[in-house]
């Protein structure tokens, strides 16, 4: 008799699904809809863009919907590895980045047929080695792709005359980790190095900074996201050793908590690090690709330096469901929270798998 | 014609009546026959006018093929063949032909005795209907004529569902009607051999949707059902008795085992004890699993799922009943659309205080399923139905970049034509085939032989034999046709003097062939013949006359132009 998932009370909702590849990015496209992308290198890839069924996206009578499956609302094809995928808001546009990476690739979903067509490129004028540029939009009537290898790389292109808005302007070479656009005139950044920082492209290049950690273990490597609702610190900084950092936007130099998240291993592959913040629940973020977990945390009462904490929640469905028992057991390469369920998230997995659950809180005051 | 034509008259671009018209190699054959469910009027029908134009449809049919028992695939049969008039074969497995009549006499019922339908087949029109039916048995080859071939194979969906491949010569078509790439509890997957069919017809309904795991979906269903049983309370689960009803039950038996629940189980009777019954009879269409089992008891012989009885109604205490699909206008069909208030009879108004789930256990091939199935028939050319041509195009290009295909995607009454390349089997003589090895060369398998010989057709038969043995049949004579060629040479020199000199011309510069000199002073090569004589009335010219056979042509037109170009001078 086929294994069912254990049933640990935990889970409030679980669907799981298979992509024909494995993907490393799950991007909104408004609340209903997620884009996913191929990363393989010697073939084709599928750029999908998936209706969540019906009843994941409903708020009331979720049981008169039948329809579990997710609906493929337009598809199109990538000949090179897609690493970072961004939606440009109120478009049909799309950007993508990866290696090699000497242009970002800009597509169209079509209105009159479910074709995500390849419309134009974005010159990235340095490319180095294995390098691929991040990618963030700044959304308005003329949207503006940022993106950068380096520091020193970092540049705003207006999508529609390709002309140069913004550049850093400054000779650091610091490797990128993490960009993210916060308002129409800031974003932040993070490197590789832990060093992050928050710059307002009104300004010759001033950031607001945290240098990051200092010498610690070599290889080790950092990537952060700004967000959180509550009046907690709103900066997360996740290494590849399992610690995490708060920060506090009012004070980037001095970190308000450091803590060691209890992973098995360092990150296989700290490229895929990701933390994320909870649109929906207070003080509350979730971290992955150390494995095949995906793990939810409640930083509200997160002080001091090197504790070490617990999950609120520990999702574990792509190791008890992968069904290959030969191959090296799945790694989570990328989370999204749901923006309108509030602890509803979308997990995926190296083996190609997709889920969305939907945890119950342990502790009943919340 | 070297074409196939296929038309869908009914599931072109909708999701319905399945009913395709297939024209190869001058035969015609009707895959499926299906009842649209949302009608109640003609649309319901497919448009058979577009074949009854071509007269009368026993004469113009050369078989009607029916895949499973679900009514948008033969629904539509019994006013087929006995109301528009049709008495060919209608072929379909076994199961098939058990169950369909139940169905289809069910749904009679329905339509006439409960919503006072007209323009209805009757009982005795289903009855004459099945009297028509051949069945057939998996992987087996039935000619239906001494040129047409169908074979069936397992398709999963349903019991007795298949996939058909239809054979002329050696053009085919396969056409999937609904299948399923991932086994289940009580049935296995579908499977086709590397057959290369000229064309693959396949059910897209589901190709645009990524379907979630079967493991979450049982384990909602059953959490759901255990949570309720737990507190004391009842379930009731609407479901058609066939198809999903044996899942279910052999679901929640496994699971009931397992977990040592006490809480009875019922079906309801009538349709559904008819088809466990068939179940229980048609076990090897079941899956493995279930056939193992067999060995020590019938797996559809349960345990803990009873027959129904009214009395059991106001029992008190938990259990879990199946009382059978709710057709439109009943209770249960409204409090599955959400309705919290019913009107009872005597305006009495029942608030509904049950929880209610809707939960989907189709079996049917996603994206995923339709690549596998095509990569496993490898076929030339696809054609998706069912599915919407604008919501396709995407996966229309998927199979045609990955598998270098043509896909196609017709609406109802639109005809697709695809050219095929037809293959014609020569037999070719025992004694042309030694002569050829007798050449001494061995045969290259890279490289073609060029060989001679005279095609003989026949009937429908055709014999590649030597000249010799054609002519011989044939009772005609050889002829021989020879070339003569005069060249005109200067020379003063006497004849033989002149052949001697043309002897050692040609010997020099023909190293590859065999060049003699005759006694009587001519010269050949090969079978070509050159003779040197002098001019009747300049004595200063020699004529030279070449003379070679039509198979010698070439070398013939070689050695005349070489000699016109003159001797060499003497050494």
């Amino acid at each position: 008799m086929a294994e069912i998932v254990p049933t640990q009370g935990r889970y409030q909702d679980f669907h799981a699904f298979d992509l024909s590849g494995a993907t490393r990015v799950l991007e909104w496209i408004g609340d209903k809809g997620i884009l996913v992308a191929g990363y393989e290198s010697l073939k084709k890839n599928e750029i999908l863009h998936l209706i969540l069924p019906l009843r994941l996206s409903v708020k009331e009578n979720q049981g008169l919907f039948p329809e579990r499956d997710f609906k493929v609302q337009h598809g199109g094809f990538s000949d090179r590895s897609v690493f970072d995928l961004k939606h440009v808001p109120d478009t049909r546009l799309l950007v993508t980045s990866g290696p090699p990476g000497c242009y970002l690739q800009v597509w169209q979903l079509a209105e009159d047929s479910d074709v995500i067509r390849a419309v134009s490129t974005i010159d990235v004028h340095e490319s180095e080695g294995r390098l691929w540029p991040r990618v963030a939009v700044f959304p308005s009537v003329a949207p503006g792709i940022l993106h950068g290898t380096r520091l020193s790389s970092l540049k705003v292109v207006d999508l529609d005359s390709q002309k140069t808005t913004y550049t850093s302007g400054v000779s650091d070479d610091d490797v990128l980790s993490s960009l993210q656009v916060l308002n129409t005139d800031t974003f932040a950044f993070c490197c590789s190095s832990g060093r992050l920082g928050l710059v307002d492209t009104r300004q010759k290049w001033a950031p607001l900074e945290n240098l990051g950690p200092g010498p610690g273990s070599a290889g080790r490597r950092w990537c952060a996201e700004a967000g959180g609702r509550g009046p907690g610190p709103s900066i997360a900084r996740l290494g590849s050793d399992g610690q995490l950092c708060l920060l506090d936007l009012r004070d980037l130099c001095q970190p308000v908590s450091s803590v060691q998240c209890p992973v098995s291993m360092p990150s296989p592959e700290p490229e895929l690090l990701r933390v994320t913040w909870a649109p929906g629940l207070d003080n509350c973020l979730a971290i992955s690709g150390f494995d095949g977990t995906v793990q939810v945390y409640d930083v509200t009462s997160w002080a001091g330096v090197g504790h070490q904490v617990e999950p609120l929640f520990t999702h574990r469905g792509h190791i008890f469901l992968d069904d290959s028992g030969m191959a090296p057991a799945p790694l989570v390469t990328t989370h999204t929270w749901h923006p309108c369920k509030p602890r509803t998230v979308l997990s995926a997995a190296s083996d190609a798998s997709l889920h969305v659950w939907d945890w119950v809180d342990p502790c009943a005051s919340r | 014609m070297p074409e196939i034509r296929v038309t869908p008259l009914g599931a072109g671009q909708d999701v319905g009546r399945s009913c395709i018209l297939v024209s190869i190699a001058g035969k015609n054959v009707m895959l499926d026959c299906g009842m649209h469910m949302g009608f109640s009027d003609d649309r319901r029908f497919p448009d058979f006018s577009y074949i009854t134009r071509s007269g009368r449809l026993t004469d113009f049919l050369d078989c009607v093929i029916i895949s499973h028992f679900h009514l948008d695939h033969c629904g539509a049969l019994p006013y087929f063949s006995e109301m528009v008039g049709y008495d060919g074969p209608i072929y379909m497995t076994q199961p098939t032909q058990a169950i369909c009549p139940i169905l289809l006499e069910d749904y009679r019922k329905i339509a006439v005795d409960k919503k006072g339908e007209a323009n209805f087949f009757t009982s005795q029109m289903i009855k004459d209907c099945m009297k028509k039916v051949v069945a057939v048995h998996l992987h087996q080859t039935v000619q239906v004529d001494d040129e047409l071939e169908i074979k069936a194979y397992y398709a999963g969906h349903v019991l007795g569902a298949a996939m058909f491949q239809i054979k002329v010569g050696s053009e085919s078509v396969v056409y999937t009607g609904d299948y399923n790439m991932t086994p289940d509890r009580h049935l296995g997957a579908a499977w086709i051999d590397k057959c290369r069919p000229n064309l693959l017809i396949t059910e897209s309904t589901y190709a645009t949707t990524i379907r979630d795991s079967k493991r979450c979906r049982e384990r909602d269903f059953l959490k759901k059902v255990h949570e309720t049983v737990e507190r004391g309370g009842k379930v009731l689960i609407p479901v058609f008795a066939l198809g999903r009803a044996q899942e279910l039950c052999i679901l929640l038996e496994t699971f009931w085992e397992r977990m040592d629940l006490k809480a009875p189980i019922y079906f309801s009777t009538g349709l559904t004890e008819k088809a466990n019954h068939y179940y229980k009879l048609f076990i090897p269409w079941t899956n493995q699993k279930i056939r193992k089992t067999f060995v020590q008891r019938n797996m559809f012989e349960f345990k803990h799922i009873k027959a129904f009885d009214r009395a059991f109604a106001d029992s008190p205490g938990p259990m879990v009943i199946m009382p059978g699909y709710c057709v439109q206008g009943t209770v249960g069909h409204k409090i599955l659309s959400g309705q919290r208030k019913l009107e009872m009879e005597g305006r009495q108004v029942l608030e509904v205080k049950m929880q209610v789930e809707y939960m989907s256990f189709s079996a049917h091939a996603d994206a995923k399923g339709i690549m596998q199935l095509v990569g496993q028939a490898e076929p030339e050319n696809v054609l998706l139905v069912h599915g919407e041509a604008k919501k396709m195009e995407f996966l229309k290009q998927k199979i045609e970049q990955e598998f270098r295909v043509s896909c196609y995607m017709p609406a109802n009454g639109e005809t697709v034509t695809l050219p095929t390349s037809p293959s014609i089997p020569v037999g070719i003589s025992l004694g042309l085939l030694k002569r050829e090895m007798a050449q001494g060369l061995l045969p290259d398998a890279k490289k073609p032989r060029l060989l001679h010989g005279t095609l003989i057709m026949k009937d429908s038969n055709f014999r590649l034999v030597s000249s010799e043995q054609a002519l011989k049949e044939l009772g005609l004579a050889e002829h021989q046709l020879r070339f003569t060629c005069r060249v005109h040479l200067h020379d003063t020199r006497k004849e033989q003097e002149m052949a001697m000199r043309v002897y050692s011309h040609l010997k020099s510069v023909l190293k590859d062939h065999c060049v003699q000199h005759l006694p009587d002073g001519s010269v050949t090569v090969e079978s070509i013949l050159v003779q040197a004589a002098a001019h009747s009335e300049d004595p200063g010219t020699k004529v030279l006359l070449v003379s070679w056979t039509y198979q010698d042509e070439e070398l013939g037109s070689y050695l005349t132009s070489l000699l016109k170009k003159g001797l060499p001078q003497a050494s």
